[in-house]
């Protein structure tokens, strides 16, 4: 599939915490398009989680416009919930209750109910292995189970642009196989993926284009094969990405 | 409707899985109600009935004054009258030093002589009085001076309460204005049948003539008497509700700290109907508590020989205030659990201002008795509004309407604190980067 429609338009997005001078994020403007997986990398604090924050609407913009399938953020707030779906990087589900429990209220509280939710439920357990795991409580489960569910929980309602943060990470490689390949297969059905990862190797082999942040600002965006053969002095993403934003410890 | 009552389900699964947390949430307010109503069970008795306070008496002497104080403070049934100490009778220095170290808390010393010096006080008085009106009779007056005066020792212990020492200095000067009364009495009548005893005067018992009889306004209290029960349990009730605040908290910060809230965030639901949820739930878990709490104080309380809680006709009227009671209390808890940072802020924060909120409300100390601000301070606390209408209800006969104004004031302070919740945590997302 080509990617070339853009479905996220960002200009000029600025942000500011309070009681702060400096900006998470300072100016991006980028286009992200229909059907691709687009990474965001960079190191802690580089202002990932909060481009991803501002693109779910967990809060506004300090300065900036954000258009997402058309529709701008800011005024059409409750519209684009029902096309995003966000994967945070806690795993955001209710431990005492069953993967299944957790499943069914997410499903619930965007509005899908019956036999409708039970198949899609159903469905993306066995896709992810957890069809015997459904009836026992999350806080029982392995890491990467947890980390499955988690992802399962943002898709059920079948968003066309999906947020993730982190979703691979502290978990097996066998549930990061699975993850990243179920991932492949989503945007074969025409999801948009947004996601953010620390892990170099991941990005290049799942993303299409990457963007890499430092201190709020893309310094580098591209496709990942040819943001390195562009730079013939590194020798893959993660030499490059060590390049520009440097090898001192983030906090 | 729907996604409040999907949220609905998964509160109340939360909550079911926690069966620990679920039996001391249901059980801990019963018990301290019911504790709660024995301690102060102690300070309502001292002024009303039951006989526990110990107090030493030493009635030297051994006459009619002595002896009507023995008996009038025995038949008080406020007091219980020591004369002896393993056997041995207690000497005014026993019952000083008893006292001084703390023992027992209040010792009379009836010195002796006290009656007939009484007597010859009042004889002096009578007699002054027929002088004026009659005849000089100085036969009367040798041996006495106007300035003799007679006094009954009470040693306080200084630890014992004010209120506890006033109602006691009370009840002794009742009883020697009786006892002051019916020698006078009886002194005239002896002096006016010397006066003239060929008159041959009948011997009359002197009787007091003015009883007091309480009326309650309402006109229920002939089914209801006030008892120390019907103060406390809906004292101990509201405070007990209110403490929902540290569970609901709890459960809104762990919400947010396991990320589910920002989850929650960033799907089509409102706050309000996450928040009207928990609301959902919490106050079935309030209203069962309640019920719980009034059963502790119908059962519970009477196997500690305690007055049984009597709960009158007016049900319905009970639980609409028990039920808006139960949303100012969840309305308070949603506020400090959104506002607060951490579990340790809400806990602290929850806990410490219920405890202010039912000091200043008259919880513990009737607003009647407060004095100046505080007294103006006291109609802003919820859980005073709470206490009033339960007063009403439980000890005044009021209905529903009667307890509108308390009930309206309730709801408002939940709409009001959830709502400001909403606000900030619309402004203010719980996000941590």
């Amino acid at each position: 599939m080509t990617p070339s429609e853009s479905i996220i338009g960002i200009r000029n997005l600025t942000k500011y915490y309070k009681g702060t001078d400096t900006p998470a994020i300072d100016h991006i403007s980028l286009e992200i398009f229909r059907n691709e997986i687009f990474g965001l990398l960079g190191p802690n604090g580089a202002g990932k989680t909060t481009t991803i924050s501002i693109l779910s609407g967990l809060f506004p913009p300090t300065s900036g416009e954000v258009t997402i399938d058309g529709l701008d953020i800011r005024s059409n707030h409750e519209k684009i919930k029902y096309i995003i779906g966000v994967v945070p990087q806690e795993v955001a589900l209710y431990p005492t209750l069953t993967g299944l429990e957790n499943l069914q209220f997410f499903g619930n509280m965007y509005g899908l109910k019956g036999l409708e939710l039970r198949q899609r439920i159903d469905e993306y357990l066995i896709r992810f292995g957890l069809e015997k795991f459904a009836r026992k409580k999350v806080e029982k489960y392995s890491g990467g189970m947890k980390r499955r569910v988690n992802l399962i929980a943002g898709l059920l309602h079948k968003p066309k642009v999906l947020f993730l943060d982190e979703p691979t990470v502290g978990i097996d490689v066998q549930s990061r196989n699975v993850i990243l390949e179920f991932l492949r297969e989503l945007q074969e059905t025409g999801t948009t993926i947004i996601y953010t990862s620390h892990y170099m190797e991941e990005a290049e082999r799942l993303c299409d284009r990457v963007a890499i942040i430092d201190t709020g600002k893309i310094i580098a965006i591209g496709n990942p094969k040819e943001l390195v053969e562009k730079n013939p002095e590194f020798k893959n993403l993660e030499n490059l990405f060590l390049g520009l934003t440097g090898k001192g410890l983030r906090d | 409707m729907f996604k409040f009552f999907a949220a609905y389900r998964k509160e109340w699964l939360i909550l079911i899985r926690d069966p620990a947390g679920l039996i001391v949430l249901f059980l801990m307010p019963m018990v301290m109600v019911v504790v709660l109503s024995m301690v102060q069970e102690f300070g309502w008795s001292t002024i009303s009935k039951e006989p526990q306070v110990p107090v030493l008496f030493v009635n030297l002497d051994q006459d009619s004054v002595g002896n009507k104080f023995q008996q009038g403070l025995s038949e008080a049934k406020i007091f219980t009258l020591i004369t002896a100490l393993d056997s041995i009778p207690i000497t005014e220095e026993t019952a000083r030093q008893e006292v001084l170290e703390g023992n027992y808390q209040i010792a009379v010393v009836i010195p002796e002589q006290t009656s007939e010096r009484l007597r010859a006080k009042i004889r002096l008085l009578v007699s002054k009085t027929m002088t004026s009106l009659m005849m000089p009779d100085n036969d009367i007056l040798s041996g006495v001076t106007n300035n003799d005066s007679v006094e009954i020792l009470i040693y306080f212990d200084p630890a014992v309460r004010n209120s506890f020492r006033n109602a006691f200095l009370s009840a002794t000067k009742e009883f020697n204005s009786r006892i002051e009364s019916r020698m006078i009495f009886e002194t005239f009548q002896d002096e006016l049948r010397n006066l003239f005893p060929k008159f041959n005067m009948p011997i009359i018992d002197y009787q007091e003539s003015v009883y007091f009889k309480e009326i309650f306004p309402s006109g229920v209290e002939e089914e209801i008497l006030p008892s120390t029960t019907q103060h406390n349990v809906p004292s101990w009730a509201i405070f007990a509700m209110f403490f929902i605040v540290i569970p609901l908290t709890s459960s809104i910060i762990k919400e947010r700290e396991e990320g589910s809230l920002i989850r929650l965030m960033t799907i089509p639901v409102s706050y309000m109907t996450v928040f009207m949820s928990k609301v959902g739930v919490y106050l079935l878990v309030c209203f069962i508590q309640f019920v719980l709490m009034v059963l502790a104080g119908i059962f519970v309380l009477p196997l500690f020989k305690m007055p049984a809680l009597e709960l009158g006709t007016n049900y319905f009227a009970i639980a609409v205030l028990a039920i808006v009671s139960s949303l100012a209390a969840l309305g308070y808890g949603i506020l400090i659990g959104t506002v607060s940072r951490t579990h340790q802020q809400a806990a602290a924060f929850g806990a410490v201002s219920v405890v202010v909120l039912a000091a200043m409300g008259g919880l513990w100390v009737p607003v009647y008795l407060m004095q100046g601000v505080m007294k103006h301070i006291a109609t802003f606390s919820p859980l005073n509004w709470a206490h009033a209408g339960f007063l009403d209800l439980f000890l005044r006969g009021s209905t529903l309407v009667d307890i509108l104004p308390e009930i309206i004031k309730l709801l408002l302070f939940f709409a009001v604190t959830i709502s400001i919740a909403a606000i900030y945590r619309t402004l203010k997302p719980p996000v941590s980067k």
